[in-house]
């Protein structure tokens, strides 16, 4: 049995140890927030925060996550209402096929959390590991400018 | 994709980890952050009995700093706490820079510096999915006995694309590897063995615990340059690693160290480079010459996603842009 912390509720889990801790997230939890994408490490779709720590879940054993906190894309919402990120993706129309949203969204929380107010480019940076095909990083940049000023 | 079924192994001591090896060492695969051995394992490239993870061993994860010793980076230092450490960016930002080069935010979260210096070798013929390669014969480094990359290849050619490898050879680093019967300190360039199908000289039962690198005066010039396709994410394609160390008058070279990576089966050490500088005032000429040479030397061959003309054309420019920079950084 594997005990997991994820979105600050607790599970246990009978898994095999070859289970990415995407396919448990997916197949045995069923927060299919989270996305499969390349599942290969390269495009950032199914980044999840692993200790505040933006990862990719679909090269990170579940069972060796043991002990540590992991939030999910659902785990942003507050009640009913959006993450202040969330609702400027929104807001801002940073979303189009939405396969990239979620990993976007923890890898610009991840950001957030250590540097309120970063520049362009760091905010570049930050995201330069999550592949979006569809708007083309501009209003997904926005989107997280705005959310770091409040707006 | 699904990993294939393996035994998950968990070691809490380096003791337990070599004790395990020392009786499954053939049957087994070291896991640091996973982004590697992973990958491969999905693409059924690896298929380990036992993964042996060691994520739960402790004080493995420390960077250390000494006045006379230098620095001592734990084999579990996740690349982005190497990138990101103050004595790192102060002492040694040649590693700093170079470990904010690899991959993406999270892949330098998941990685570790031991894994990294581990990497296995990469080709265009090998890093393919299962499908794709059984539609070619078997490659030499899959266990057969053609190579896909070159016709009437009789060894191996993959590449090592590690990143820190080249700054951390240039520094002169040495790796600590420990086994059941006891540990043993080897010169990181004595690590890679130049055969691409098997690259490393590691025993199968022994572990990289650990990199220590000397002392570095405070106005040496050093600069890491990589080349690739996508530069948020990907390998290198060629990379130039540079170390330089001026006289007190700032104009003569007395020691210079210039490796090349991602362009043959190891991380290259450019010692006639390094000998035609150590000495000499940088004139253009003699940038000139030692880039020129650099691109005689450098010989990558058609295996990556870049042709071999133009890897050898950038080695080139990476080393002459390397030693202007010096020039006017020195000056």
């Amino acid at each position: 049995m594997v005990t997991l912390q994820i979105n600050g509720d607790t599970y246990e889990l009978a898994i095999e140890p070859r289970k990415t801790l995407l396919e448990v997230l997916r197949e045995d939890i069923g927060l299919t927030g989270t996305k499969e994408v390349c599942d290969l490490g390269t495009c950032g779709a199914c980044t999840v925060l692993l200790d505040a720590k933006p990862i990719l879940s679909c090269l990170t054993l579940a069972i060796a996550c043991k002990g540590k906190e992991i939030t999910t894309i659902e785990g942003l919402r507050r009640g009913e209402k959006l993450h202040p990120l969330q609702a400027s993706f929104v807001q801002k129309g940073a979303i189009q096929c939405g396969m990239c949203t979620p990993g976007m969204i923890l890898s610009a929380k991840a950001l957030l959390d250590e540097n309120p107010h970063p520049t362009e480019i760091e905010v570049r940076k930050a995201i330069a590991g999550n592949l979006c095909r569809c708007t083309g990083y501009v209003k997904i940049v926005e989107a997280i400018l705005a959310a770091s000023i409040g707006e | 994709m699904r990993l294939p079924d393996f035994q998950y192994v968990e070691p809490k001591s380096i003791q337990e980890a070599c004790l395990f090896l020392k009786d499954h060492s053939q049957e087994s695969k070291i896991m640091g952050g996973g982004t590697d051995l992973l990958p491969s394992m999905k693409e059924r490239i690896l298929k380990p009995k036992y993964v042996v993870y060691l994520g739960a061993i402790p004080n493995l994860d420390r960077i250390e700093f000494d006045e006379h010793l230098g620095l001592r980076i734990g084999a579990l230092v996740k690349l982005r706490s190497l990138e990101r450490s103050r004595v790192v960016l102060e002492r040694y930002p040649l590693i700093a820079q170079t470990a904010s080069e690899v991959g993406s935010v999270q892949l330098r979260q998941m990685g570790t510096v031991g894994g990294n210096l581990s990497l296995d070798t990469r080709c265009y013929y090998y890093n393919q999915s299962d499908f794709w390669r059984k539609c070619r014969p078997t490659c030499i480094k899959m266990g057969g006995e053609k190579c896909n990359a070159i016709s009437g290849g009789k060894k191996c050619f993959a590449v090592f694309s590690g990143d820190l490898a080249p700054a951390l050879i240039a520094l002169g680093s040495k790796i600590t590897l420990v086994s059941s019967k006891g540990e043993r300190r080897l010169p990181l360039s004595d690590f890679y063995t130049g055969d691409g199908a098997k690259p490393l000289a590691i025993k199968p039962d022994e572990i990289l615990i650990g990199v220590d690198v000397p002392m570095v005066p405070k106005d040496a010039f050093s600069v890491y340059f990589k080349y690739r396709i996508r530069r948020s994410v990907d390998f290198p394609l060629a990379s130039v690693a540079t170390m330089l160390i001026f006289g007190r008058e700032k104009k003569v070279c007395h020691e210079a160290k210039v490796v090349i990576g991602a362009v043959n089966t190891r991380p290259e050490e450019l010692k006639e480079i390094d000998g035609l500088l150590r000495g000499k005032e940088f004139t253009s000429s003699l940038i000139e010459e030692a880039s020129s040479l650099a691109f005689k030397m450098a010989k990558p061959v058609a295996n990556a996603a870049s042709s071999p003309s133009y890897r050898k054309k950038i080695i080139k420019i990476f080393i002459e842009k390397a030693l202007r920079q010096a020039v006017r950084e020195s000056v």
